[in-house]
């Protein structure tokens, strides 16, 4: 189990929050996701074998992008 | 570390600001000619141009506002259709690119021309999402100073001359210097030195506090008069200062139940509103039989509608309200808090170390035999023990040489028993005495009397015989009698939750001004006390966050007492940082005046898009109208979340 804050870019309305949520739980190994749409900040519990690519492009897919991980 | 992270946070948010400032600005300089084109026949009765001119210069002058100022939105729009992420702008670029190419289509004469409408559409879209990420930035000002709060330099000893560095760069065991009226860079600990040091950014609390040899100070504050020698002991994220951003940065990402329809809608509403307009033009369309009128209606609904109002409703009042309470010393950490602490109708206070200072000093020693060395024996036996009531015995007698003692043991919850030699000493309350059946014959009265006056009384015995008894105290804290007062007023049922005998607890209730005591209760009691309360209501816990994590966790809200200079992260649903009573007061008095406004932002965000998006369908509404409608919408959500700060907590 690992615990990370995504910074995300190009969130800038509501419905962007609930596109990530939904974008990210779909990944394989994520069990929780909280988007913060005012930090513009998601975070993420998820097991030790998801990576970066994987969340990234999860993000890419929502039609975000993946600034920097905390 | 922190500060640069924050720097670039910053800056992001500056850059957004100035991007849409822009965008501002370039789509008026268009959108103003076309709106004076299209209106001059109204307004001053002649039309400035033939109106065959006025169709091609609308598109001209329109494209730049709708494809370049308003191209992040049109594109991000589109890549959510397509992807189906449908988002806010997916309606936005839908609604004026549809309403541009009618300025094509209405050559083949089929359709009346949208083109204007287009960019007045995306210029009045622009001037609102400027207006909206102006008041977000307010809304959180006070999270990003206390992103700022920490020192950018410090002045550390290197080979006896002091050198600047970036506080960046401090290590652990370096020796700062801070001088009056600088920050202190990182967390320490004074070495030498003595000064008052101002701590209301971090704890709230308005009066310095003096710092001298041995005192711990928090970095970001704040040195007042005298220089301070301070070893740096913790750095980077490991800061107080850097734990109290990561608690109010993590809470921001915690939903209040309230907002679960709210979200749930919001993630549907784009499509459903899409499908809503896609009908509404049809019908039109079908009924009336004209084009024009109905894509009218169509581009109406399609930018009338507005999530954002609905879903910045809860997170903007949240963030408003947490960053009130950071600036205060108090620390929401889960959203939730907020919507119980409503709820709440029983306070449960932990007395020592919340209703007291929980620092017992001993203020009373009585013994029949002058010569029986009652000090040096219990002191020799209970500095073996981690109980404040022990260090404070151990620390009365202040001893460089202690007796050897041997067979140590605590007896949980009700004392301590060594030997010295072949004499078996015993130290604790009643209970301990009554189970082993030793006498107290002579020292009753004397016992009463302590307890009576609010006196944890300690009984010591050698063998069989009691030695004498020691009374301690643990003074209450200066405000706990005016919080209790705040608290009996507003309704609340107070109780205090003890491990102390009933009479010493019933004394300290006495002192602070709370009835009901409930006394003799082991600590992995509390919880299982705090749950039979809970039939009866929902419960407050307010306690240590290191000692009473399981009663905080197991009570609807849980208040964790800080001490000022550590924070216990995993306890609590909210922290006051200074650990005053007064905090208690002032998070429940914040956390009701957050929920009150998140109420009211869902409700007009609620009642906004219920009234005006059938006004739309129903086509009364021209596109223009609906558009200022939705801009106006999500701006008063956000600059109502704003007047939140108004309110006296």
């Amino acid at each position: 189990m690992k615990k990370l804050k995504l910074v995300i870019e190009g969130m800038h309305c509501a419905s962007c929050a609930s596109n990530i949520e939904r974008s990210l739980k779909k990944v394989e190994g994520v069990d929780s996701v909280s988007v913060s749409l005012m930090l513009k900040k998601a975070i993420v519990e998820a097991k030790d074998s998801v990576s970066e690519e994987d969340l990234k492009k999860a993000i890419a897919r929502a039609g975000y992008k993946l600034a920097k991980i905390e | 570390m922190t500060r640069k992270k924050s720097s670039q946070d910053l800056s992001v948010e500056e850059i957004e600001l100035r991007s849409w400032k822009a965008k501002l600005v370039g789509a008026w300089i268009f959108t103003i000619p076309i709106a004076v084109f299209m209106f001059s026949e109204r307004i001053f009765g002649f039309a400035l141009m033939p109106v065959e001119w006025m169709i091609p210069s609308l598109l001209v002058l329109g494209f730049p506002v709708v494809f370049v100022f308003g191209w992040s939105t049109i594109r991000t729009g589109f890549r959510g259709l397509f992807s189906l992420y449908f988002n806010m702008d997916s309606l936005i670029a839908l609604g004026t690119v549809i309403a541009y190419l009618t300025g094509f289509f209405s050559y083949f004469n089929f359709v009346a021309d949208y083109s204007g409408v287009a960019s007045m559409i995306m210029a009045i879209f622009i001037t609102g999402k400027f207006i909206e990420t102006k008041a977000r930035g307010k809304a959180s000002q006070e999270i990003k100073k206390l992103i700022q709060l920490g020192a950018k330099k410090a002045r550390i000893l290197k080979n006896g001359k002091e050198v600047e560095i970036d506080s960046s760069e401090i290590k652990v065991g370096d020796v700062m210097v801070v001088r009056p009226g600088e920050k202190i860079p990182t967390d320490g600990v004074v070495i030498k030195g003595e000064s008052a040091v101002d701590e209301s950014m971090i704890s709230g609390e308005s009066l310095p506090i003096e710092k001298s040899k041995g005192s711990s100070v928090i970095g970001a504050t704040i040195n007042q008069d005298g220089v301070l020698y301070v070893k740096a002991l913790k750095i980077g994220k490991d800061t107080f200062l850097s734990h109290i951003i990561e608690l109010v940065e993590e809470a921001q990402g915690t939903k209040v139940p309230i907002q679960k329809l709210a979200d749930k809608i919001t993630s549907v509403f784009v499509p459903v509103i899409l499908s809503l307009a896609v009908l509404s033009f049809a019908n039109w369309w079908l009924i009336t039989g004209e084009l024009s009128r109905a894509l009218g209606v169509g581009i109406s609904v399609l930018v009338i509608a507005c999530p954002c109002s609905l879903g910045l409703a809860v997170p903007i009042s949240l963030m408003v309200g947490s960053g009130i309470g950071a600036k205060n010393g108090i620390l929401i950490r889960k959203g939730e808090a907020i919507q119980t602490m409503k709820q709440a109708k029983i306070i449960v206070f932990d007395k020592t170390g919340t209703i007291t200072k929980g620092k017992p000093e001993v203020t009373d020693i009585y013994s029949k035999d002058k010569n029986n060395r009652l000090l040096e024996i219990s002191a020799s036996v209970e500095r073996f023990s981690e109980h404040p009531v022990a260090r404070a015995i151990v620390e009365k007698a202040g001893l460089k040489k202690y007796k050897r003692v041997s067979g140590f043991k605590v007896i949980r919850g009700k004392g301590v028993q060594g030997f010295i030699g072949k004499n078996r000493i015993l130290i604790g309350s009643r209970k301990l005495f009554y189970e082993n059946e030793i006498s107290l014959d002579g020292f009753e009265e004397k016992i009463s009397n302590f307890e009576s006056h609010g006196k944890t009384t300690m009984i010591v015995s050698k063998n069989k015989k009691i030695l004498g008894i020691i009374a301690v105290a643990d003074a209450i804290k200066p405000d706990s009698p005016e919080a209790i007062r705040m608290l009996n007023k507003s309704g609340f049922r107070i109780i205090m939750l003890t491990g102390d005998n009933e009479r010493t607890a019933k004394a300290i209730a006495r002192l602070v001004g709370i009835e009901e005591v409930l006394a003799d209760v082991l600590p992995e009691d509390k919880s299982n006390k705090i749950e039979e309360l809970q039939k009866e209501g929902f419960v407050v816990f307010v306690g240590d966050g290191i000692n009473d994590a399981p009663a905080l966790k197991q009570s609807n809200v849980g208040i964790a007492m800080g001490t000022g200079t550590d924070i216990a992260i995993e306890a609590g649903d909210i922290v006051i940082v200074k650990g005053s009573l007064v905090g208690v007061v002032q998070a429940i008095n914040l956390s009701k005046a957050t929920f009150s406004k998140i109420k009211q932002n869902l409700f007009w965000a609620f009642a906004y898009n219920i009234v005006a998006i059938p006004i739309a369908i129903a086509g009364l509404l021209h596109p223009i109208i609906a558009e200022i409608a939705m801009a106006l919408s999500s701006i008063t959500v956000v600059t109502n979340a704003n007047l939140l700060r108004r309110k006296k907590i």
